[in-house]
């Protein structure tokens, strides 16, 4: 039994104070191993970006942890945080994951520049190529499909090698067989690489492929 | 710098335009600056070529020399390295036949002084009623030879040499000496010590004793200064300059300010992704400064070809100093400019882009 990428034990958050505050988690808990591909499923407004943004650092819980490879996050900086966020965590938007003005390959050479390490040619290929964006590697992103941008974001996720893949609704902007397409391409890097991939969706259709599913309801977890 | 310079190229229209506005602005600044030079190199070339550091007059005189009366003896007061007497003449030069006429600033000095410019051409004053004029009277028709007037009088001089370039008070210079001076203004003594002159020039000079008669010193920056219009012009060129830098700073700073909040959104996602609001602001900074440098350069490259072309009657000069100075002016506006969106790029909140 390997320990947990990321952990989020009991976690609360409310916005807002007295009876207008609104509580977006109740006494969440989550965990996802290497090589897991776990779906977030939930109705609208149920906490499930809140929970996202809380496990990738970009807000701070009003209790409870979040455990990256068993660190805690809320007892490091802000710097930390970023670079936490950097190497440890891809994210996949709901959509404009993309740099307007960069290329496909460029968004990789991005990543390499903000490392200071010099572009991965060889591993910037393989990733295209597996994902079947070796055609458009020099196209900007106005140029590409809903689906090819969803996969290109799927690409600089992976690209960084991080620990974890945050995904939140990376199909919302496709219809249901580019969905199937690009779900079965994330469980697939899961599987195949050992990464631990949450995606958040509201779509039942769309967790066939999982390991684990969490269920979220009025702010209330609870795993399947 | 990757992040900026790829932005630039791929919206090459909008930073060409941005550009533009720099050039422009780098453009006028150094036009005006090019004419300030001239124009005060017009009123001092000549005091410049004089290497003296002291000027002398009469404390009446409100620091002018053509309002300054003093006696050739009035020398004793003063000592130093070099002591030379000085008058002048404004007025206009012409031939005796009247067919040639333009407005000179005509000085004297005693023959031997340290500031009566060297001869290139014929010879320097040996004799008496004896003119040497700047070269670039030749222009205007004048040459060694003629028998020419100056100002009102009728009281025939003769040109006997030429020397570089001079001008003073924006006319280019005629030199005499003393004598010679006051015979063309009629002066009742036009021999000896009670001879009427302006003032004295000397280099490192300071007064004997406390007793100084007439006398007022005046630091040859401080005479500059006061030269009729000189400040005046200086100044009113100089501020013109001065709040060019100041737009260019509010041109790049508010260009900046809107595009950081138009891209707010895709700066959220570059938050998200772990670049933070150094790497962003970096990036701002890149395409500051190279607009920046584009429009300086082509400024430059602009304001060089033109003053090729410019005709000769417009004082203009380069000084590369101080268009480097300025460069780093605007240099310094445009990184200033960039700088004024920081804290709209430090407070974007990532968390807004997963929405
Ligand atoms: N910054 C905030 N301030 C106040 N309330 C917030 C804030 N962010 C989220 N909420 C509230 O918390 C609840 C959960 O929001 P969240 O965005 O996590 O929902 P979601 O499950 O992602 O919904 P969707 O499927 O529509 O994206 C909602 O009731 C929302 O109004
Ligand atoms: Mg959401």
């Amino acid at each position: 039994m390997s320990t947990p990428v990321l952990a989020l034990q009991h976690i609360t958050k409310q916005f807002g104070h007295g009876h207008t505050a609104v509580t977006a988690l109740t006494d969440a808990n989550f965990e996802v191993l290497p090589g897991q591909f776990v779906a977030i499923i939930g109705p609208s407004g149920s906490g499930k970006s809140t929970f996202l943004t809380i496990a990738a650092g970009l807000q701070t819980p009003t209790s409870g942890q979040v455990l990256l490879n068993g660190t805690e996050l809320a007892a490091q900086s802000e710097k930390a945080r970023l670079a936490y966020r950097f190497n440890e965590i891809g994210f996949i938007l709901q959509s404009s994951n993309l740099i307007p003005f960069l290329t496909v390959t460029e968004q990789l050479k991005l990543v390499d520049k903000m490392a200071k390490r010099r572009f991965q040619a060889e591993r910037a290929q393989q990733l295209l190529s597996e994902l079947a964006l070796s055609e458009v590697a020099t196209a900007y992103p106005n140029e590409l499909s809903g689906g090819e941008r969803q996969r290109v974001a799927i690409v600089r996720a992976l690209y960084n090698d991080p620990s974890v893949i945050l995904a939140d609704e990376p199909t919302a902007s496709l219809d249901t067989p580019r969905s199937i397409d690009v779900v079965d391409r994330l469980a697939n890097e899961a599987h195949q690489h050992q990464k631990a991939i949450v995606m958040v969706t509201h779509d039942q259709r769309l967790i066939g492929n999982c390991d684990v599913v969490y269920r979220i309801e009025d702010g209330v977890m609870t795993r399947q | 710098m990757y992040l900026g310079l790829k932005e630039m190229r791929h919206e090459k229209l909008r930073y060409t335009l941005l550009s533009g506005v720099l050039l422009l602005i780098a453009l006028v600044v150094f036009m005006l600056a090019g004419l300030a030079n001239g124009l005060s190199n017009g009123n001092r070339q000549a005091i410049d070529q004089w290497q003296a550091t002291d000027v002398y007059l009469n404390k009446a005189a409100n620091k002018t020399l053509s309002a300054s009366q003093l006696k050739l003896a009035d020398k004793k007061y003063i000592s130093g390295t070099k002591v030379a007497p000085l008058a002048s003449l404004s007025g206009t030069l012409r031939t005796t036949a009247n067919h040639k006429k333009t407005t000179v600033s005509a000085l004297a000095t005693s023959r031997q002084s340290f500031i009566m410019p060297k001869v290139t051409h014929g010879h320097a004053i040996n004799g008496k009623d004896q003119v040497i004029i700047s070269a670039a009277l030749k222009a205007d028709g004048f040459k060694i030879g003629q028998k020419v007037r100056i100002g009102t009088t009728n009281h025939a001089v003769k040109i006997v040499g030429t020397y570089a370039d001079s001008t003073y008070e924006i006319s280019p210079t005629v030199y005499t000496d003393i004598a010679t001076m006051n015979r063309l203004k009629a002066a009742p003594v036009t021999s000896g010590n009670q001879q009427t002159i302006g003032g004295f020039v000397t280099k490192n000079g300071h007064f004997k004793t406390s007793k100084h008669g007439d006398l007022q010193h005046l630091s040859i920056a401080t005479f500059i200064e006061k030269l009729p219009g000189y400040s005046a012009e200086q100044m009113t060129l100089n501020t013109m300059i001065y709040f060019l830098f100041v737009i260019a700073l509010a041109i790049i700073g508010i260009f900046m300010f809107v595009l950081t909040l138009q891209k707010q959104p895709l700066f959220g996602v570059l938050k998200v992704q772990g670049i933070g609001t150094k790497h962003i602001l970096a990036a701002l900074l890149t395409q500051s400064i190279a607009m920046a440098v584009i429009g300086i350069v082509l400024g430059l490259g602009i304001t060089v070809g033109l003053a090729q072309i410019m005709p000769a009657g417009l004082p203009f000069v380069v000084n590369w100093g101080q268009f480097g100075l300025y460069s780093l002016a605007l240099l310094a506006a445009a990184v200033i400019g960039a700088l004024l969106s920081w804290r709209t790029v430090a407070n974007i909140d990532p968390a807004v882009a997963i929405g």
